[in-house]
């Protein structure tokens, strides 16, 4: 399973984007999660990344994350609860406890902390979709544009990284045929046997890395500048895309100056649509970071679209 | 010159967090009053601080290519050690080779790990927090290795295990930064204490493999940048 990628390959349109393009709509959609705190503002942003992990094939991994967030979330429950002092609305006095103060458990911070786990799913959302739309390949061709040196280090690392994991493997056999049962005895002495394996690793790939550094060695490495080759072109699509999403940002920072997508928690919590909700300025922004997934489903549908973006 | 440069572009890179996390608890407070945009401002820039010192120095291709199977082989070690809850030697691997390499190896032995790994596993709202985390690990040993040459067997030990707090305590932060309200110590100590456990395993997992391989670890780093060294 570890000698791929997480990032799956199905020849989608979401996965076809720009590198650049891609990387934009990401960091647009997560800015957006960190800013707003309104439960209305976040749940559309939530709707729009989970249909653009539909869209790119995620689902089934998206589940896990949900597990995660869901686990998480009880936590961040529990710390708010612990420590705000703000809520108005009382729902149980506890005793008091050392550091923390007087435990006092008020309906705001708990609705706070649900809130947050809402963001905090929405993040893990986004990322999911990270993984799922842009080849790592590609964003460190990227990379080696600016950082040439880092660029290559995760380049071969991420080369060698199967070959290592496979190469465990191996020696994991090796040392069961010659009698080592890694599954036997207490931790410390699984320990040293897994401390052998990490030794005979070590030596091996380190040997091979002199290699490695003969053959860059033999292509001048480090005699000028890298060359780099562009192979990534923008199209209409990446241009459609980034506009959008930029539009989807600065839209999104104008209302949030004027105090749109914000909700007040404390003393009392806010209602869920007044004055400060903005909900023609909500779906704009949705309409906006929904603008890739029409393209997608147009993509899908209408050769001829396809053929012009 | 240039290496004056990269030098003090790697240590502001490290100098950013305490500042942003002083300024987050003194109680002035950003526009909306969200500190989350500002968390991930702040670790990529970071980051990036710490990769452009990496760049402007001078490497040879036998150090990239180490640097590159060091953080290959901390990644793979996650793997390794799966069936351990908790239990992982990429603490351990880049804090043997910030010892051996110096603080810019280490950095970018433990963020390697960190980046390369999330590759395969999935990346996640974690990842850069790992990054700088696990790179601060390589780095803050290559400081030891200058200020305490002889630290010892034991000394070693220590000071993997307080890494095994520490690197918990820094990916509490985003967590910490991003979901929780009033941001002051209590909460903090509030959300550190959620991962006591997952932490002194990691910590306790640190000091057992500096213990149990730590000698024989850095023996082989020892003989190869001897070798890097003399041809």
């Amino acid at each position: 399973m570890l000698d791929r990628f997480f990032y799956r390959e199905k020849g989608l349109f979401l996965q076809s984007l720009h590198p650049l393009s891609a990387l934009v709509y990401i960091a647009v959609l997560l800015t957006l999660a960190l800013m707003f705190n309104h439960p209305l503002y976040l749940l559309g942003l939530l709707s729009i990344t989970v249909a653009a992990v539909k869209a790119v094939g995620g689902f089934d991994a998206w589940k896990a994350f949900l597990k995660i967030s869901l686990g998480a979330t009880s936590v961040i429950i529990i710390v708010n609860v612990l420590t705000v002092r703000a809520g108005q609305t009382v729902l149980w006095g506890g005793p008091h406890i050392p550091v923390f103060g007087r435990l006092d458990v008020s309906l705001e911070a708990i609705l706070f902390g649900a809130v947050m786990g809402l963001r905090l799913l929405l993040i893990m959302s986004i990322f999911c979709l990270y993984n799922f739309m842009i080849h790592p390949d590609r964003v460190l061709d990227l990379l080696s544009r600016f950082s040439s040196k880092s660029g290559l280090v995760l380049s071969l690392a991420a080369r060698m990284f199967p070959a290592v994991v496979s190469r465990i493997d191996g020696i994991r056999e090796a040392l069961t045929a010659r009698g080592v049962d890694f599954n036997a005895g207490t931790l410390k002495e699984k320990m040293s046997k897994y401390a052998v394996l990490m030794k005979i690793l070590l030596l091996t790939f380190l040997e091979d890395s002199m290699e490695t550094a003969e053959a860059m060695y033999a292509r001048a490495f480090g005699s000028g500048r890298r060359s780099c080759y562009v192979r990534e072109n923008l199209r209409p699509r990446d241009g459609a895309c980034l506009a959008a999403s930029l539009i989807a940002l600065v839209t999104a920072v104008y209302g949030w100056s004027k105090g749109l997508g914000t909700f007040g928690f404390y003393p009392q919590a806010g209602n869920l649509i007044d004055g400060r909700t903005g909900i023609g300025f909500l779906f704009a922004v949705i309409f906006l970071l929904s603008f890739p997934l029409l393209l997608s489903w147009g993509w899908h549908i209408w050769p001829f679209l396809k053929s012009k973006i | 010159m240039k290496k004056v440069l990269s030098k003090i572009l790697f240590w502001s890179g490290f100098g950013i967090i305490p500042v942003f996390m002083a300024a987050a608890m003194s109680g002035k407070t950003t526009i909306s009053g969200e500190w989350g945009v500002a968390a991930y401002i702040v670790i990529f820039a970071a980051i990036a601080l710490m990769y452009l010192g990496f760049e402007l120095e001078t490497s040879s291709p036998r150090e990239i290519a180490v640097i590159a199977v060091l953080g290959a082989v901390g990644a793979a070690g996650r793997i390794a050690f799966a069936a351990l809850p908790n239990v992982q030697p990429t603490t351990f691997i880049a804090i043997s080779s910030g010892y051996v390499f110096g603080p810019t190896a280490g950095f970018m032995v433990g963020s390697t790990a960190a980046l390369v790994s999330n590759f395969f596993l999935g990346q996640g709202p974690w990842t850069p927090w790992q990054m700088f985390a696990w790179g601060l690990a390589g780095s803050s040993a290559g400081m030891v290795k200058s200020l305490s040459p002889r630290i010892g067997r034991w000394g070693m030990a220590f000071f993997c295990l307080l890494w095994g707090y520490f690197f918990g305590w820094i990916l509490n932060l985003w967590s910490w930064i991003g979901f929780v309200k009033p941001l002051n110590w209590q909460s903090f100590i509030a959300v550190c204490a959620a991962s006591f456990w997952f932490d002194t395993l990691h910590a306790a997992g640190n000091a057992a493999f500096c213990l149990l391989f730590g000698p024989g670890f850095m023996k082989i780093l020892e003989r190869f940048r001897h070798k890097m060294e003399v041809t």
